[in-house]
């Protein structure tokens, strides 16, 4: 697969997200709400930052120095969208739904895409275990928590969405602690590499 | 420089976001937020029709310039509706004198009028020693009428794995004016003691 495929391919795949039959598929259960369609969106938008043409990523450069202004965007709306009103009101109300398929793929997946690689090491590498302890406390708050957030998932849905959260993290946290240990790489796949075009301009 | 004005004008935008999302930081689920929303809004409440266990038509407007207390519920159902319906039992005990003078009316609303008919309500009644006069339970008669009454106290019903429902409890207060004006969780049945007991006795003091 070739990366430069033109913008084309990230938004017939959000319009495959957004038609009916998958989406209510993914909305059906909260494990696949939370863990499948919301990270999809944001590889979307992901996919789309990457294909952005270069005059445009100019453009934007002096506005988000350092990648700043991109991460403040990632992380508020990751914030918003882990309300559990939230993720009812995207199920009961459609204005809301229409505001997640916009928000998560450019606020999330491309903001990142076009911030994440400008970002200093440290400042990754906090991001990055804040992102995963978020994971974890999450995931134990799922599990024992006796009340349910969502108003449209059963209780036991939410208990597996804690177990599954909690598998995800440590199976990170796992994969980090070989990387730093023993030095264990796995390849990346070219979608989610650097730009080199980006990280020339220091 | 630009950055920093990006960065700044992004946050404080996207903090009041989160602000005005959250009511202030005061409402994290949907539960808490329908309960917040008519404390603060108050809303009219409309006159839908409903059949009650003898199979009379009865409205809602019907009780106009009384307190009613609503709960949802169906008749089948193996947990939260039997906390509920004691809770309504119970109300009824304590506040006989209010409903006996007509200050106070309760109402079960179901929503699963396709099983719960008008004798499984009455058996339902029965159960929890329910009057049927103060305590009256019913069933909308349209299934557009029961989203709309669903859809009016934003009370949400999933099917479950054991082919009954979950769904969003609680009771929900109606003023004289016909308004919603507040609702209580399950757990929060003393408050809602509090509530009446407070309501009904002013209610005494402007009438004296």
């Amino acid at each position: 697969m070739k990366v430069r495929q033109g913008w084309y391919l990230p938004c017939l795949v959000w319009g495959v997200l957004a038609l009916p039959p998958l989406r209510h598929a993914l909305e059906l259960s909260m494990v696949t709400h939370m863990l499948v369609q919301l990270p999809a969106l944001a590889f979307v938008g992901w996919w789309l930052g990457q294909t952005l043409p270069e005059e445009f990523k100019r453009k934007i450069a002096p506005w988000n120095r350092w990648g700043i202004t991109g991460m403040v965007l990632v992380v508020v709306t990751v914030l918003y969208w882990m309300l559990p009103r939230a993720l009812d009101a995207a199920i009961s109300e459609p204005a809301f739904e229409i505001i997640k398929f916009i928000t998560v793929p450019l606020f999330i997946g491309t903001a990142l895409s076009l911030s994440w690689f400008q970002l200093s090491s440290i400042a990754q590498g906090v991001l990055k275990l804040e992102f995963w302890a978020m994971f974890m406390r999450l995931g134990w708050l799922y599990m024992v928590l006796p009340d349910r957030l969502c108003a449209n998932y059963l209780l036991g849905e939410q208990r597996i969405l804690g177990r599954a959260l909690l598998i995800l993290g440590s199976i990170w946290a796992a994969s980090w602690t070989l990387r730093i240990l023993f030095g264990v790489r796995w390849r990346k796949p070219r979608l989610l590499a650097s730009n080199p075009s980006l990280s020339e301009k220091k | 420089m630009k950055t920093l004005l990006a960065s700044t004008l992004l946050a404080v935008i996207s903090l009041t976001i989160l602000w005005v999302g959250t009511d202030g930081v005061r409402a994290f689920t949907a539960e808490e937020a329908r309960r917040l929303e008519v404390r603060e809004h108050p809303k009219p409440v409309p006159n839908w029709h409903l059949e009650n266990q003898n199979a009379e038509a009865i409205a809602l407007g019907d009780w106009r310039g009384q307190y009613v207390v609503v709960d949802f519920i169906y008749t089948s159902c193996p947990s939260v509706c039997l906390t509920l319906s004691s809770g309504m039992g119970s109300l009824q005990k304590e506040f006989s004198e209010a409903l006996e003078k007509d200050k106070l009316h309760l109402l079960s609303i179901s929503f699963d009028p396709e099983k719960d008919t008008p004798e499984r309500l009455r058996t339902h009644l029965s159960h929890f020693s329910g009057d049927g006069e103060q305590w009256v339970a019913a069933r909308p008669t349209h299934p557009v009428e029961k989203k709309a009454i669903l859809d009016f106290f934003k009370v949400t019903v999933i099917p479950d794995e054991m082919g009954g429902y979950t769904h969003s409890a609680g009771y929900h207060v109606i003023d004289p004016q016909g308004r919603l004006v507040a609702i209580f969780g399950v757990e929060e049945y003393p408050k809602l003691q509090d509530y009446l007991a407070l309501a009904l006795a002013e209610g005494e003091t402007s009438e004296g």
